[in-house]
């Protein structure tokens, strides 16, 4: 099959490789790449395990053919913080217990990055329908919400010791 | 009184939980190994069918292909998928009825042929190529209907046509006695759904045989001894030769592989042995929901003896399951829901005859709660409609009947602790209970209704098929401590509260205690992540061996210090005289001081658990729109007896997680049948399971009744927040719109067909 020659920004770092036009963005980051914390859980763009963060949007990388990220940002679970240095919606979805089995995990705190990265004082509601794509089976979502909210109020206050600098 | 603890009772936060906010964690389907093939799996498209002939010389001759496996150059070993075979207790013997591949296809999904390819695509390609011809056999899809004369055969049973392993009977009393001296007798049958676990990760398994014919697996399973065991059966492998681990994590489980991933296992080391490479199989999300257990749907019929004061006197209860084309849990799924429907309750007479029935659909396993809901929405429905029948308070009618420590019931082992009541009133407070009836005035299109349901379960397998632990604690030569159990961890903070429990006993800080865990190679046997048992059960294990490496700490720490061993603790580290704590002696200094000796502290726990009742309340508020038929959850709190929360942040998590699979057991999921056969929710959009949009108010409330058979006081708390949620819901419904609904999920469409004949306007 013929190759193409993907350009695009992932976590920050210029990436250059050649796909197929058959290849979803899921598989060159999880096979491609081996950056596996971006999760396959149906392939159909049904469950929100896969969601990355493209231009600033959550979007569902199973459905989309990886040539439509060619100049485009993307942002995997990878690139959004490590083990020593947490982003505070990491950090609040440790806290809150937000995490049970861990597989919709990256692909719901990249969905409440999106959300955060634009409203940083979201209602319960508004936070609600920022995960409404992502099926999460064990924890009954009130703690994810919990942490997304707890989150917003870390990030803010971040925010404004910044602006105060 | 709750004795205080440093750790136990402490949010501890989950280690796994780093890795898993980071994305680092690796679970079976982030596996790479070298040389590694996919595995694909060809699937019966027909309920019933007989392979006449099967040609896969196309398939082979594809470049890229590896192997091509079938019933002809497969394992004829036949086998379980559950881990049930495992722990059979005799004389019952377990029920064996499945090959990797066989020659008869029994449900659309059965496997029939599997590929090896150097890629996926490849391995779609070669299925293709496989030419199977078919002789269509008889189906059968209603588990009455495969009782009667007419019905196909689908295996040979010994008990009853088409009943996997034995039909279950339990009783005590005498119950026509029962029923003669009651005022009123009432007798319901409910229908109950096929639900899916749905867990986040699909099956799979990745399988790499060894130059000295070992085998290894990482996979999905939530019990790597017994998945060890059967993997060495099906190949005639010496078991010690066969190692079994999850790498380490397992996207959720809810009971869907408990034993085998489905047939994700067998089939990768199949393919492995035949292309002598490593090979990957991962189920899609449709192979997941067609071809992987699923809770059992049926019928539970429920015959009540009531004074007129509410007082039961007799009660019979009957439960037939759909146990589908293979046994998996089938004998063991009905005695529970017998078993846990009968003690909730304390009735001097009562009687159960339940059993599973083979029929041409998705295999039924265990999932969460493992026939307790299907009891649980039968016998709290009916108890609501008694209650309205003799007019009394439903809580009242609940409070005056419920089981109490210290009265008989039909399992071999005591009821020592009950937090049921007090469950039912702290409920009752959060919800406003005192609301009920009243909630609904003038002519809105919504109404509002309040109910509760009640319930337990059990905090291992045992008596329902056999349990035992082992674990071991190692005092490392600095003081630090090594705990080896073979549980895995799903998630649900296992390993966490293992720790905490053996930090507490040897007073150590949290963060010294390393667990290995989920892996055969550097564990004793240990069943599993099942039946709420790990925390109860594997629990029982580890305390007993931090305990015995705590005495051999103490009896050395003695001598060094020329003091009673009796007066002897260990607090933060450190080995003190509690009468005189100037007497002291780091842990690690002993430690050091015994490997100088040559001796290290190692503490073994082998138990076989007991048993303990966990219980539940839960309450419902729901608002019903007439003109939709739309039932919404307003707010549902579940009052939960859990023992002692070793760490309540995970315990809520487990509650609220519970509860939300409840909601949609009761309002939303169902796995339905066409006419030929054919599965029609095959996926997330075809299933509809909670979002968040569907979620409102949950609200937990941890009752401690300490049980002295647990570690710590602790019971079973993972499968009771689903246990009552559809009476709950179906209750509170009644109280908004008067109708009573014998079947569950109350869709849109099942409530609004009823309220359309009912005339609610």
């Amino acid at each position: 099959m013929e190759k193409n020659i993907l350009k695009f920004k992932l976590n920050g770092e210029d990436m250059e490789l050649l796909v197929t036009p058959d290849e979803t963005l899921l598989d060159v980051l999880r096979d491609k790449l081996n950056l596996t914390g971006t999760k396959k859980g149906c392939g159909k763009g049904e469950c929100g395990a896969c969601t990355v963060i493209i231009n600033g949007n959550a979007m569902n990388s199973c459905i989309i053919p990886a040539m439509k990220a060619m100049n485009k940002e993307v942002q995997t679970i990878e690139g959004i913080g490590t083990a020593g240095k947490l982003h505070p919606i990491q950090e609040t979805f440790i806290e809150e217990g937000a995490i049970q089995c861990g597989f919709c995990t990256p692909g719901m705190i990249m969905s409440s990055k999106a959300l955060l990265d634009k409203n940083l004082s979201p209602t319960r509601e508004e936070v609600k329908e920022a995960i409404s794509g992502n099926i999460c089976r064990c924890t009954g979502y009130v703690k994810i919400e919990q942490a997304v909210l707890s989150a917003a109020n870390r990030m803010k206050g971040k925010n404004q010791v910044g602006e105060g600098e | 009184m709750n004795k205080t603890y440093s750790v136990v009772g402490k949010n501890i936060l989950k280690l796994d939980s780093i890795e898993k906010a980071t994305g680092t964690a690796t679970f079976t389907c982030d596996m790479k190994l070298p040389n590694m093939l996919c595995g694909r799996v060809l699937r019966s498209p027909y309920p019933h069918a007989r392979i006449i002939s099967i040609d896969t010389s196309k398939a082979e001759a594809l470049p890229g292909v590896k192997a091509v496996a079938t019933y002809k150059n497969t394992s004829r070993v036949l086998f379980n998928t559950s881990a049930t075979a495992t722990f059979t207790i005799p004389p019952l013997v377990p029920v064996v009825d499945q090959y990797i591949f066989d020659s008869v296809v029994r449900y659309v999904g059965d496997e029939v042929a599997a590929v090896a390819a150097i890629s996926k695509k490849i391995a779609d390609e070669a299925l293709k190529l496989i030419e199977v011809e078919y002789e269509i056999l008889e189906p059968v899809y209603d588990p009455l209907e495969a009782m009667k004369e007419s019905a196909p055969i689908l295996h040979h049973s010994t008990e009853s046509k088409n009943v996997p392993g034995e039909k279950i009977h339990m009783e005590m009393g005498d119950i026509e006695k029962g029923f003669a001296e009651a005022d009123r007798i009432f007798e319901h049958t409910f229908k109950v759904p096929v639900q899916k676990q749905a867990q986040l990760e699909t099956q799979g398994a990745v399988a790499k045989i060894g130059v000295d014919g070992s085998i290894t697996v990482w996979c999905t399973t939530q019990t790597p001894h017994p998945t060890k065991r059967i993997l060495g059966t099906i190949f005639n492998i010496p078991y010690s030769k066969v190692r079994v681990l999850n790498p380490p994590y397992i996207g959720g489980g809810f009971g869907v592989r408990i034993g085998l991933s489905a047939k994700a296992e067998p089939i990768a080391v199949a393919l492995a042995l035949l292309a002598k490479q490593p090979v990957k199989v991962v189920y899609d999300r449709k192979e997941d929901f067609i071809a992987s257990d699923t809770r059992h749907g049926g019928y539970v019929t429920v015959k009540t003896g009531v004074k007129n004061d509410g007082t039961f006197t007799a009660r019979k209860l009957e439960g037939i399951l759909n146990g589908g084309a293979y046994c998996s849990w089938s004998t063991e799924a009905p005695g529970v829901l017998g078993a846990m429907g009968l003690s909730l309750y304390y009735c001097p007479n009562q009687m159960y005859d339940g059993h599973s029935v083979y029929t041409n659909t998705t295999p039924a396993g265990a999932m969460r709660g493992f026939g307790n809901p299907q009891a649980m929405f039968a016998i709290d429905s009916q108890m609501d409609i008694i209650a309205e029948e003799l007019g009394l308070d439903p809580l009242e009618i609940r409070r005056k009947n419920i089981m109490r420590p210290g009265k008989p019931w039909v399992l071999p082992y005591p009821c020592l602790s009950s937090g049921l009541e007090e469950c039912m009133d702290k409920g009752a407070a959060a919800i406003d209970w005192g609301r009920r009836g009243k909630l609904n005035t003038g002519d809105s299109k919504k109404r509002r209704g309040i109910g509760m349901g009640i319930g337990t379960h059990v905090s291992n397998a045992w008596p329902f098929c056999g349990d035992y632990s082992n674990a071991y604690v190692t005092v490392q030569q600095d003081g630090s401590i090594h705990l080896a159990t073979g549980i895995p961890d799903m998630g649900t903070g296992s390993t966490t509260a293992l720790k905490q429990m053996v930090a507490e006993i040897l007073g150590v800080d949290f963060d010294k205690v390393k667990i290995a865990y989920a892996d055969t190679e550097s564990t004793p046997f240990e069943i599993g992540s099942h039946a709420s048992r790990t925390c109860y059960a594997s629990g029982t294990a580890v305390v007993a061996a931090a305990n015995e490496a705590r005495e051999k700490v103490l009896d050395f720490a003695a001598k060094t210090l020329n003091t009673p061993k009796e007066d002897l603790d260990i607090q933060d580290n450190i080995i003190f005289s509690q009468p005189n704590p100037k007497i002291s002696i780091g842990l690690d200094e002993t430690a050091l001081k015994a490997h100088d000796q040559g001796h290290q502290f190692i503490g073994v726990g082998s138990i076989i658990p007991q048993n303990a009742p966990p219980y539940l309340a839960q309450f419902a508020e729901v608002e019903v729109d007439i003109e939709t038929g739309k039932v919404k959850v307003i707010k549902l709190v579940g009052a939960n007896d859990v023992g002692k929360a070793i760490n309540p942040l995970v315990v809520e998590g487990q509650l609220e997680g519970g509860l939300a699979m409840g909601i949609g057991y009761a309002l939303m999921e169902e796995m339905k049948y066409d006419s030929k056969g054919k599965q029609l929710n095959t996926s997330f959009e075809k299933y509809v399971l909670p979002t968040s949009m569907d979620i409102t108010e949950l609200q937990t409330i941890i009752v401690e009744a300490n049980d002295p058979s647990g570690p710590f006081g602790a019971k079973g708390v993972g499968e009771t927040g689903l246990v009552a949620t559809a009476p709950a819901i179906a209750n509170a419904v009644y109280d908004a719109i008067g109708i009573r609904f014998f079947e569950i999920p109350l869709t849109e469409e099942r409530v609004f067909k009823e309220i359309k004949k009912s005339g609610i306007k």
